[in-house]
């Protein structure tokens, strides 16, 4: 299907779309148009991702600045769908001009999965292929070679060189495999031939990590423009992911790690002197020039880079007590041992980073200056000694990674030493935190330096928040609701039992009899009244066994068993996956199954329930998060002291995002149909926070149900989802053909010009709402409607 | 929640903690070689003179009567048992690395702001750090050890003063910390306070909803009023919170702490103190100028040239130049004093004068009649 926004034509690959699809296109384009970031909140299986692509593919073909497109997801599966989707839509769009646009798709994901070296690539840990992939292709790994010495190169990565560096690969969209298979052919490096055709693509899909971790950031993403449009995909979590990719943790082993690291660092050392101490000599006389070398960034091999540094430092020199090779040693040393000492101790701390900094200073004579520049320093010094056992040295570099941030912040991060596992364990085994509190700090290179950046996913709700939490200000923030020709989804919240008792997985009530006894008769219910597979979400593993064992003691399980397979989610991801496909048999085969899960687990986040895999969901109690944590604790401090959201705002905001997120695997589609279940009390105030899609059919007199009213809710509900629905009874409503898009175009055509009509009669300057894309439609409508116009204006002179 | 209080790791808390290097549990004692296995409450301490690990035990038998000899064997060194302590670090070779380190801190302690740029001050950590490291490593010891004290013989003052610096930095800071953890404290109660009140409200108006109702109003009304009196109250709050943002900013220091910038607020009176303190000036800004005369440097009397030279007149402070101007003063004293004219001037000034205290007579004698104590 062909259609136009405004000027810009758009070819979208199937023949029919949806409303919400066409507003998320035309918000959008406004975003694009403006120049600002958005917030964008579609509900999930309305074809985001498509609608996405078609409209933002067909932006940069259109125009003539060409800008690129970085879209980020969360996991492999959800790149390759991406990448799928992106390559029939280019396919298309060829079918639809007659030819072969100029125009490059890569996805990009790590060196594991895109590795073909025959020994490397049957290594089962990412780092350890990361480091034995540097030990092949490094650059001095090669210049030896060309010495003469007898060196293993990877055969796959040198073939790279013989190509055109602009053209290592044909034009085209390549998904992953695709890439492996091409890379096979030729005998090139998949994982280097994407990295390094990144500057001439003009869509590149990869994780959020290449974006927001800034270790790895700086050195993928250095080279986008600022132009490009970037887009996180299933962006909910997205500040998790934030403060996770600056956080830090220590422990013991992992320092005595570091310490083996930095003694094997200075035995290196020496033997590199009585080798070849004019290397050594030249790093030194570099660095107290202050000069980097330009294509440090650039080099692909590199041990880590700078976690977030201020530019301004970057371009400062290293301090001179660090400056030759066996002072830092002995620094790291130093900084070590002090980590050491400090992790002796038996009560919890928890401290700022200059308190610690001020500690430190007063102990071991460490500045903080010298500490600011330990990552870079680390880096510099491995490259020198040309090392290529580069996972020995992980700890180490955490070590620095850690020096370096709590160095160069003040504040958004917190120290917290917590010496015992649990509360009533005795043997100490340490653990120093170091967390980051605040989600703007990684996220906020990407804000500055891009121009468009747009978070979109099927449950981002409060909208509001998210600007509040990362530190950036939106041009657009929308929710749709989801049309639909017939009501598809029930959602409902349950807060009493049959027996009127109400149900609540709070701390008090969560394991009495009753409360238990009413969770169970609505399993019970649910199993024999829903056809094909239930998924019920728990708030914690914890609450999760302890509500099983006690449904087995009275004969719960028992009643279930009777009608549905009973299956359970494991903390160990092999044996989950195995739950999984069993459960998915079942489905199929028609004997129905359960699957019980947690609500912050692996099934919560980024399997689909579709179809007949998932007919009922039912959330068992609020999926808070676990508010002992002292981490959270302090997260939700600096909160409120520094963005002024309050803790129960927080807490409630993040479980009912969760929830949101549990509710949507059910539904996968405008086909498909399912149910929703909230069982506790304290849904009933939330309903709020959910979604517009979800809230928005939420009837109120399903907001506050007891078990028997649900299940009979439920029964009439699925009676009317067994009748028949033929498609076409969905085409206008909540599928738009050719036609009745542009009857609705139309329609708002004709609306926009009775406003502008009326808003030209009460002033000239028509200042709307949406700034410039209005105002550019403001010129445009004035030229069809000139004459009124000067009618009014004339009629108002008078 | 205010269990996660932001207590600085204090160094004299370290009753609490494990002793340093006390992993493994069968540890021995090399002089007297009882091991942790049979005592528990097994303290080793160390001396800074050789760094060799004893137990406390030992150190009381051997050391209480005065200094002796290490213990250990091949180690001559003389001991003194005050000396003797806990070792902070695991590692013994650190332990002393950062006493030496210490000792140069306390002597190489020039500030970045001494140095022209940043180049220069990076050479002088190197330098440094080259003697540090010398020290440590007891390379060119003796060398070394020469270069130290001389340095600290020749910038003794500068040491001192950036010594004074330091501290002051220091104190500064603590006050600093100390000021905002009372804030944070502060903050922390209010917002507890805050929700609290929240709470008794709702549950306030919860109370007098049913209250009405129960005297029998109409349902839609009172639900209604209700509704109206918390969206008031969230109003007010709304503000309140508005203005507490507001008195937060303005609590906040004009250049907020942000990434990278120097955090420690350096002690404002730091340099001013060294500026030379103007002379005292006992006539408080009057000065005698002669307007008839000048003075010359030099003036030759015959009889004044044996003053000028001799020094059993010079030693007593005498100064012909004071002569010479004193003798001019004198000279010209009264030449531009008119008596006449002052006579007059005085005679104006006394009868300006009267007038004035009359009147403030009577009139502190009208209050004091009004006075009706």
């Amino acid at each position: 299907m062909k259609f136009f926004i405004e000027d810009l034509p758009i070819l979208f690959p199937y023949p029919r779309i949806y409303p919400e699809q066409y507003a998320y296109m035309c918000d959008l384009k406004r975003t694009l148009d403006a120049g600002g970031h958005c917030v964008l909140e579609m509900p999930s299986g309305t074809g985001k991702t498509v609608s996405l692509l078609s409209l933002i593919v067909a932006y940069q073909q259109h125009y003539p600045e060409h800008r690129k497109l970085i879209y980020c997801s969360r996991t492999m599966s959800e790149i390759e769908k991406a990448l799928a989707e992106l390559k029939a839509l280019m396919k298309y769009r060829a079918d639809q001009l007659g030819e072969v646009e100029e125009f490059r798709g890569l996805g990009l994901t790590s060196r594991k999965n895109l590795c073909l070296h025959p020994s490397v690539k049957r290594e089962k840990s990412g780092s350890v292929v990361d480091s034995r992939c540097r030990s092949l292709t490094a650059g001095f790994v090669k210049e030896k070679k060309e010495r003469g010495e007898d060196v293993d190169l990877c055969i796959y990565h040198d073939n790279l060189d013989l190509l055109e560096p602009h053209n290592l690969i044909p034009a085209g969209v390549w998904t992953l495999d695709g890439m492996l298979r091409y890379g096979e052919e030729q005998k090139q490096c998949p994982y280097f031939t994407a990295r390094r055709m990144m500057p001439f693509c003009n869509v590149i899909i990869y994780s959020y990590h290449y974006l927001l971790d800034p270790k790895i950031a700086e050195r993928v993403s250095r080279e986008l423009s600022k132009d490009c449009i970037v887009v996180f995909d299933e962006a909910h979590n997205i500040d998790n992911v934030c403060i996770e990719s600056l956080s830090i943790d220590l422990t013991e082993d992992s320092l005595r790690k570091a310490a083996r690291g930095a003694a094997n660092l200075e035995r290196e050392i020496t033997q590199l002197k009585e080798t070849d101490a004019d290397k050594l000599q030249n790093e030194y006389a570099k660095l107290v020039e202050g000069l980097r070398e330009a294509d440090e960034a650039r080099d692909e091999g590199a041990f880590m880079s700078n976690p977030a540094l201020p530019d301004d430092l970057l371009k400062e020199a290293v301090p001179g007590n660090i400056r030759r090779a066996e002072h830092f040693t002995a620094f790291l040393k130093r900084f070590i041992e002090y980590l050491k000492t400090r992790m002796k101790v038996l009560h919890v701390i928890s401290e700022t980073p200059p308190s610690f900094l001020q500690h430190l200073k007063e102990l071991t004579f460490i500045e903080r200056k010298p500490l600011r520049f330990c990552a870079e320093r680390l880096t510099s010094l491995v490259r020198t000694l040309e090392l290529t056992n580069i996972e020995d040295y992980q700890p180490l570099q955490e070590v620095a990674t850690f020096a370096t941030l709590a160095a160069t912040y003040d504040t958004g991060f917190l120290l917290i030493l917590e010496p015992f596992e649990s509360e009533t364990a005795t043997v100490p085994n340490p653990v120093l935190h170091f967390t980051c509190l605040d989600a703007a700090i990684a996220i906020k290179p990407v804000f500055d330096r891009f121009s468009s950046v747009i978070i979109t996913s099927g449950t981002i709700s409060p909208l509001e928040m998210y600007p509040k939490m990362l530190g950036f200000t939106t041009v657009v923030q929308e929710s749709y609701s989801m049309t639909l020709a017939r009501r598809s989804f029930l959602p409902m919240i349950v807060t009493r039992g049959s027996d009127q008792g109400t149900i609540s997985s709070g701390f008090q009530t969560r394991n009495d009899p009753s409360n238990v006894r009413n969770y169970g008769a609505l399993l019970v219910e649910f199993s024999k009244l829903t056809p094909d597979g239930i998924v019920v979400f728990f708030p914690s593993y914890l609450y999760m066994e302890s509500i099983i064992s006690m449904w087995q003691g009275m004969g719960i399980l028992d009643q279930v068993w009777k009608s549905k397979l009973i299956l359970v989610e494991t903390p160990d991801s092999q044996e989950t996956s195995l739950a999984l496909e069993t459960y998915r048999t079942a489905c199929s085969n028609g004997r129905g199954a359960i699957l019980l899960c947690v609500a912050r687990g692996k099934v919560s986040e980024g399997i689909d329930f579709d179809h007949h895999y998932g007919r009922t969901v039912l959330c068992i109690g609020v999926p808070f998060q676990y508010t002992e944590s002292r981490i959270l604790k302090a997260r939700l401090e600096f909160l409120r002291e520094t963005y002024r959201i309050r803790e129960n705002d927080f807490l409630s905001f993040d479980a009912m995002r969760h929830c949101a997120q549990c509710l949507g695997r059910v539904l996968r589609g405008k086909d498909d149909y399912g149910i929703m279940v909230m069982a506790d009390r304290r849904f009933a105030k939330k309903k709020t926070q959910l979604p517009k899609w979800i809230s928005s059919a939420l009837m109120e007199a399903d907001a506050n149900m007891s078990v028997d009213q649900a299940v009979a809710t439920a029964k009439r509900f699925l009676k009317t989802m067994s009748k028949p629905f033929p498609i076409r009874m969905q085409e206008g409503i909540s599928t738009w053909s050719y036609g009745d898009l542009m009857q609705h175009q139309e329609k708002l055509g004709a609306e926009r010009d009775r406003e502008m009509r009326m808003a030209g009669a009460y002033e000239e300057g028509y200042e709307g709402v949406h700034g410039d894309q209005v105002m550019q439609e403001a010129q445009h409508a004035e030229d069809m409607i000139d004459d009124d116009m000067d009618d009014a204006m004339l009629g108002m002179d008078v | 929640m205010s269990r996660l209080a932001q207590s600085a790791f204090v160094p004299a808390v370290r009753r609490e903690a494990r002793p340093a290097g006390s992993d493994s549990p069968d540890e021995i004692c090399p002089v007297c070689k009882s091991s942790r296995y049979l005592n528990p409450n097994l303290r080793f301490l160390v001396n800074p003179e050789c760094y060799h690990k004893m137990c406390a035990s030992c150190v009381d038998r051997i050391f209480s009567h005065g200094p002796a000899q290490c213990p250990i064997a091949g180690c001559t060194r003389t001991l003194r048992k005050p000396r003797f302590r806990e070792q902070t670090f695991e590692d013994l070779k650190v332990e002393r690395e950062v006493d030496i380190r210490r000792k140069v801190a306390a002597v190489f302690n020039r500030r970045e702001d001494e140095f022209e740029d940043t180049r220069a001050y990076n050479d002088y950590l190197n330098d440094v750090e080259d003697i540090t490291f010398n020290l440590i490593n007891g390379i060119d010891l003796e060398d070394t050890e020469r270069k130290f004290a001389d340095y600290e013989r020749a910038h003794a003052d500068e040491i001192k003063e950036n010594a004074e610096l330091e501290s002051q930095e220091q104190s500064s800071y603590r006050v600093l910390q100390k000021k905002e953890r009372e804030q944070i404290r502060l903050r922390r109660e209010a917002a507890r306070r805050e929700e609290e009140e929240d709470k008794r409200l709702v549950e306030e108006n919860r109370r007098e909803q049913l209250r009405r109702l129960a005297a029998g109003q109409d349902a839609s009304v009172v639900e209604k009023d209700g509704q109206q009196v918390q969206l008031k109250r969230r109003m007010d709050r709304r503000a309140a919170e508005e203005r507490q943002r507001q008195l937060h900013a303005r609590d906040a220091p004009p250049t907020p702490v942000t990434n990278g910038a120097t955090p420690f607020i350096k002690g404002l009176k730091q340099r001013k103190g060294k500026e030379a303190e103007p002379p005292v000036d006992a006539f408080d800004g009057i000065r005698y100028k002669h307007q008839y005369y000048s003075l010359q440097d030099d003036y030759t009397y015959s009889f004044l040239d044996n003053a000028k030279k001799d020094a059993r007149i010079l030693a007593g402070g005498y100064n012909v130049h004071e002569y010479n101007e004193r003798a001019l003063a004198d000279a010209f004293a009264g030449l531009g004093v008119f008596i006449a004219d002052e006579v007059t001037e005085r005679a104006k000034l006394s009868h300006d004068i009267e007038v004035p205290t009359e009147m403030a007579a009577t009139e502190a004698q009208d209050v004091k009649m009004e006075d009706p104590v």
